[in-house]
């Protein structure tokens, strides 16, 4: 005759700070070189650059201005 | 997408989520006793799941609180009233959105921002982006120790002892060489900031003024003026900084966040955001104090003391105290931004728990920023409050690139595969938001080319 065990345990759960849990596979860029050249990737980074260029030399300009530089 | 790999622990069981591991009494000794905390019930471990998660959501957020910030937030209050109330509104799940894509790259990842971009994007942009990054942040570092100074000098300290002595104690909360050490110092020094809703509640503003101004955009006397557009565009650049992108992600993964706690730190995150934008609230109603009693001020500082005759020493004291407290918050942050940027860059070891020895080059870096920002501000004569205003200005167009590197990267399959990558409302979103970012910075340029147009 088979016996039956009480296997009835309290549930318990053990929570581990992040700092002393074991390390975790995490997305790498490792052998993936740059990120790809899609024109959406092309176009904003365009953009980018011509917009950092412009706004660099407004602003340069409105803070001499207040600044009492530039009259 | 390619997976490092990893050693497991013994001891450890690894589930669907490995924070929230539920294991046998039989299993529950060894490893999991020594390194973790074992409950018996399910919403114990959520609550501790959650506060272990805790803190780089809140510190990212209230940081940015800083001492331009609490000028800016004052100065809007004070020249427009309860009239920009609502700007806070329409910033906070932007401000929420953007920090939750960092959160997230940070988590899957386990890096920080400016490495990613300079993995991804190659040398120049990685270095442009960290020349921007280091710029802004040195700039902004001025404007916190000019706020010590000035703070301090109206409490009769001489600034000759208040910078220095607070660049040192800045650098001492950083090289105890434990990360949970500097994040519960910095946690307290957030949970200060409650004073500004005391403050905020002492200068008796009109409540149902308030309720309304919050969810009903109102134009100021005077129409859209050049200083209002200016004032708006400082704003957004305070509540929503470059130094957060690159901070909080870096945070993350110095912090070590898994896969599983991504809905905790997104929670921390919310938080963060939600008492932020509170905090910038009273700061306006504090200066709206101001607004009502013809008060005209330059600074926080020169405020307190124009108040000191209707609302007591208390008061006047407090103002000052949460001004030096604004500008530690934000020091500390921001050095560390740049410390933990440039050391990703540079491929040095950067972690908060390696000591001085280890990370030499880290919190060189770290003590570089604030001891030149701090004696920058030593130099006499130099314009304050226009440096205050500036920074947030340029802060708020140097934000757009930073962002165009966070939608890019979440949009990168090939790294991140298909589970965390942006979903077409995360691109939406955030398209939006940085369309508006780049509207208002255009605006902006048009003040700049065509100054008369607004007037």
């Amino acid at each position: 005759m088979a016996s039956v065990q009480n296997s009835y345990e309290p549930q318990r759960f053990s929570v581990i700070h992040p700092l002393d849990d074991v390390a975790e596979q995490k997305c790498s860029s490792d052998g993936l070189g740059q990120i790809a050249m899609t024109r959406a990737v092309r176009i904003s980074l365009g953009v980018l650059r011509a917009y950092l260029v412009l706004m660099t030399l407004m602003l340069c300009y409105r803070v001499l201005q207040l600044a009492g530089v530039l009259r | 997408m390619r997976l490092e790999k990893v050693e497991l622990a013994a001891g450890s069981v690894l589930g669907a989520d490995p924070a929230l591991d539920i294991v046998s009494p039989s299993d529950a000794g060894s490893a999991t006793k020594e390194k973790g905390i074992t409950v018996r019930h399910g919403w114990q471990r959520h609550l501790l799941t959650f506060l272990m998660v805790f803190g780089p959501g809140l510190i990212v957020m209230e940081a940015d609180n800083d001492a331009g910030a609490v000028s800016t937030y004052m100065q809007a209050g004070g020249q427009y009233g309860l009239h920009l109330l609502w700007l806070l509104v329409v910033l906070l799940p932007i401000c929420y959105f953007v920090q939750e894509m960092v959160a997230r790259l940070g988590i899957a990842t386990g890096k920080g921002h400016a490495a990613m971009i300079y993995e991804r994007f190659g040398k120049w942009w990685g270095h442009f982006s960290l020349f921007d990054l280091m710029l802004v942040n040195f700039l902004t570092l001025i404007t916190e120790f000019a706020a010590i100074s000035l703070a301090l000098s109206a409490l009769g300290v001489s600034p000759y002892i208040a910078v220095p002595v607070a660049a040192l104690g800045l650098t001492l909360m950083v090289i105890t060489g434990s990360y949970l050490r500097w994040e519960r110092i910095v946690i307290a020094l957030c949970l200060m900031d409650l004073t500004w809703f005391w403050l905020a509640y002492k200068v008796h503003p009109e409540w149902a003024s308030v309720a309304r101004n919050t969810v009903v955009p109102t134009m100021p006397a005077g129409g859209i003026a050049s200083s209002l557009i200016f004032l708006v565009i400082a704003i957004v650049g305070t509540t929503i900084a470059p130094w957060q992108l690159f901070f909080q992600q870096s945070c993350v993964a110095e912090k070590r966040l898994r896969f599983a706690d991504l809905k905790w730190a997104r929670l921390d995150t919310l938080i963060g955001s939600v008492f932020t934008v509170c905090v910038a609230g009273a700061m306006m109603l504090v200066g709206n104090f101001g607004f009502q009693h013809g008060i005209v001020f330059q600074d926080p500082a020169q405020f307190a003391g124009a108040v000191l005759p209707m609302l007591g020493h208390v008061t006047r004291n407090a103002i000052l105290l949460l001004m030096v407290n604004a500008a530690v918050l934000g020091t500390t942050a921001i050095s560390l931004a740049s410390a933990w940027a440039y050391g990703e860059v540079k491929g040095w070891e950067r972690s908060l728990h390696k000591n001085l020895r280890e990370a030499p080059g880290f919190y060189a870096t770290y003590i570089s920023c604030v001891g030149a920002a701090a004696a920058f501000v030593l130099v006499p004569h130099v314009p304050l409050q226009l440096v205050i205003l500036s920074v947030q200005v340029f802060a708020g167009v140097i934000l757009p690139s930073a962002i165009i590197f966070l939608q890019l990267l979440l949009n990168d399959r090939e790294l991140l595969g298909e589970r965390w990558v942006n979903r077409p409302w995360n691109n939406f979103i955030n398209w939006t938001i940085i369309v508006v970012l780049f509207a208002l910075s255009l605006l902006l340029a048009a003040q700049v080319m065509l100054p008369n147009l607004f007037n």
